[in-house]
């Protein structure tokens, strides 16, 4: 908790020939993170060169390129399907030898016939389009072409022409613009199509076909059609293999993977001739497992032993080390960046801070029920690991949404039947709030506030303990300092607002008695702030121009009322707007026109609350994330940890 | 403002008035002011996780930097309305 996985550096020697039961069992145990070998002659490593890939790397890559293009064709995607049974590799090792050459080659034929008519369909559905401005004209297209002494001029203009040169003309009036079929003698082709150019002609070409454009169009629209049932047939058949075969051609990419990443392991290897040695991570309480397995695996002929490692020098990989409830929040942690492996975790923090913060936002019963049927709906939808870890949080987030709004006493905008628990947020919209009964604004606002400085107060903390932990030397002094010295300044300018104004919900010090004219709380307020801004300066002199950025990010805070506010008061307005302008003068009146009122009324009440749910999804994750990202994280949080990838695979359709 | 021939009543609606507009020119201007700055940001921060998807968290993070001004529209608005 609070700090990455412990990890320990392991070294594993072994000659060659116990390479593959070596990478086979590393495999399978998905632990090992591989520190790629790069030859830079360091210490200790003269002689050594990358390893070459095991056997059959090669065609299990030509394999696996096949199997993906089928899959291509049929937008399987592994992570999108459940797995039902695991198949074992002896069967699958079979099927790839006795199924996939024959699916391989139906689907590729099926899936080249489907794109040569998909093609046809393009070209007859161009040559339809050439045809349709031609299909007023009531002549056949073949007489349009090959005169000698005459032009056929052909186009859209945009108002009437009048061609003074001798002609035919044939006009079709359209909706703005107009098509034009004219037929000039040769020799005044030039003429008339100056006189045509001044109302903006846009020619088009005649097409090559016999027979009028009406017949031509029918006949093509005749010939799609056949090919589209031709295509249907084609889709029906893949489905079919799709239906029966997808199981396996998840299965063979997963065992082709496996293959490969197996088979190209020692690229990342140091050999010589006659041995590899393969460095890595493996969690510390795992080491034993590991070097005993491989021992069972080799029959004793491997040499495994931990290092020496630094912390802070070693780029160690980071993997986390959380509660099951907290690893969720895992993903907005690696949306920002993962932690290093010296310095302290907050994805716990986050884990409850931001569920908190969202109901503060978003405090509505109804939206909250709302949010958490959204989230088991899309559970059938979305897989992946990701999207689920997504839905848990946003799971989370709507149960505090809940919570909330029942403190809050808020449904949809209306008011619950019992008075706000907390401070209230109704507001006074249309009239329908009882009189002296406002919105606690002030109460409110203090409170998130409060939460500011809280949250920054435990921020800088954390800043003190990753530097005590991570710097070395006289740095490490200065630099906790440092850290309590930005605690001490919020304070002290805290402490100097308290003795000054008496707020709701803060101690009031301007009681104080007072010394030699100034106020105690005044003087103690001086004496915080200065202490702190000397113990910044001490660290970097240049950090005096961030001293205000102190108040900025605790008034930041305030955005947990301010968005909440505005959320509550469009749901009011779309309450106010659906029932009291529409529902109730409809219900009153039950005309014609009254039940086209109340349709209108649940409408807007519709379509209003929908805009504010996205809308508050929106504001309550993105404010509540974005107060952790700049106004907590900013305060101690580096980030730019190695994610710890084991060597291995979580295997889904096949087993060993 | 007060007129002569104001009422007390007409003043203290005017009053209210004034207020309302304050508080809407609050959040307005600022709501501005916001899109402004983050007219940049975001088109950059876009453009950077186009390239590397590993930026989103950062970029997200740059560009809601100045939604803060927004919010203290907000605040005065919401301190002068009640």
């Amino acid at each position: 908790m609070l700090t990455a996985k412990p990890m320990s550096r392991v070294l594993i020697v072994a000659s060659r020939d116990q390479a593959v039961p070596i990478i086979q069992e590393l495999y399978r145990g998905n632990l090992f993170h591989i520190e790629d070998y790069v030859e830079q002659g360091r210490e200790g490593y003269e002689g050594f060169k990358i390893g070459t890939p095991l056997e059959g790397a090669t065609e299990a890559s030509t394999e696996l390129i096949k199997v993906r293009a089928i899959e291509n064709v049929f937008a399987i995607r592994g992570e999108d399907i459940e797995a039902k049974e695991k198949l074992g590799l002896p069967q699958i090792r079979s099927q790839i030898e006795k199924d996939l050459p024959g699916i391989e080659k139906e689907v590729e034929e099926l899936a080249g016939a489907r794109s040569k008519l998909d093609t046809k369909v393009k070209e007859y559905e161009q040559k339809i389009a050439e045809l349709t401005p031609f299909l007023e004209i009531p002549v056949d297209l073949a007489l349009l072409k090959g005169f000698r002494h005459f032009s056929v001029l052909a186009g859209y203009v945009n108002r009437n022409v009048s061609l003074i040169v001798p002609h035919e003309i044939q006009v079709v009036k359209g909706k703005d613009r107009s098509f034009v079929l004219a037929i000039v003698p040769e020799k005044n082709r030039a003429e008339a199509e100056r006189l045509l150019q001044d109302a903006q002609f846009q020619a088009v070409t005649i097409p090559e076909e016999n027979g009028t454009a009406p017949t031509r169009t029918a006949y093509y629209t005749e010939q799609i059609a056949a090919l589209k049932k031709d295509i249907d047939a084609i889709n029906i058949k893949l489905a079919a293999i799709k239906e029966s075969h997808t199981g396996l051609l998840v299965a063979c990419e997963e065992a082709f993977r496996a293959k490969i990443e197996q088979a190209e392991a020692p690229l990342r290897f140091a050999t010589t001739s006659k041995v590899f040695v393969a460095e890595g991570w493996v969690p510390a309480d795992r080491t034993k497992g590991v070097s005993e397995a491989l021992d069972k695996a080799t029959g004793g002929k491997v040499f495994v032993t931990e290092l020496p490692v630094d912390p802070v020098h070693d780029a160690v990989p980071v993997e986390y080390n959380n509660p099951s409830f907290a690893k969720p929040a895992q993903m907005l942690m690696d949306i920002y960046s993962r932690p290093m492996y010296t310095e302290v975790d907050p994805t716990l923090m986050l884990a409850i801070v931001f569920p908190i913060f969202f109901g503060l936002i978003l405090g509505d019963v109804g939206y909250g029920i709302l949010l958490l049927i959204m989230c088991f709906a899309l559970r059938r939808v979305l897989k992946g690991d990701d999207a689920r870890e997504f839905l848990v949080v946003l799971r989370n987030a709507s149960i505090s949404s809940i919570i909330f709004g029942i403190l809050f006493s808020e449904f949809l905008g209306f008011e619950l039947p019992w008075a706000p628990i907390i401070f209230s947020r109704h507001l006074n919209i249309g009239g329908t709030e009882a009189a002296g009964q406002g919105p606690a604004i002030a109460e409110l606002m203090v409170l998130a506030i409060w939460i500011g400085i809280l949250h920054i107060t435990l921020g800088r903390a954390m800043g003190m303990i990753n530097h005590a932990r991570q710097d070395h030397g006289a740095h490490r002094v200065k630099a906790v300092l440092a850290n309590l010295g930005w605690i001490t300044v919020m304070w002290g300018i805290l402490v100097g607002i308290w003795s000054m104004f008496a707020l709701p919900l803060m101690p009031d010090l301007s009681k104080l008695p007072v010394v030699a004219g100034l106020s105690a709380g005044l003087v103690i307020a001086a004496i915080l702030i200065v202490m702190g801004i000397i113990f910044i300066v001490r660290d970097a002199v240049l950090e005096i121009v961030e001293l205000p950025t102190i108040i900025s990010h605790v008034l930041s805070y305030a955005r947990l009322v301010a968005v909440g506010l505005s959320s509550v008061a469009i749901a009011m307005v779309v309450n106010y707007m659906s029932i009291g302008m529409f529902i109730g003068p409809g219900l009153k009146n039950l005309s014609i026109l009254g039940i086209v009122l109340i349709i209108v009324g649940v409408m807007v009440f519709l379509i209003g609350h929908a805009f504010n749910l996205a809308l508050g999804i929106l504001g309550g994750g993105l404010h509540s994330i974005r107060l952790h990202y700049v106004e907590f994280f900013t305060k101690f949080y580096k980030g730019g940890g190695r994610k710890y990838i084991p060597f291995g695979m979580k295997r889904r359709f096949t087993e060993d | 403002m007060a007129d002569v021939n104001m009422t007390l009543d007409m003043v203290q609606a005017s009053q209210v008035g004034m207020k309302a507009i304050g508080a809407a020119l609050a959040v307005g201007l600022t709501g501005v002011g916001t899109g402004v700055a983050e007219m940049g940001i975001g088109a950059a921060a876009v453009g950077a996780s186009a390239e590397n998807k590993d930026f989103f968290g950062l970029g997200l993070l740059f560009t809601v930097i100045p939604e803060t001004i927004v919010i203290f529209g907000l605040v005065i608005a919401l301190l002068l309305l009640f």
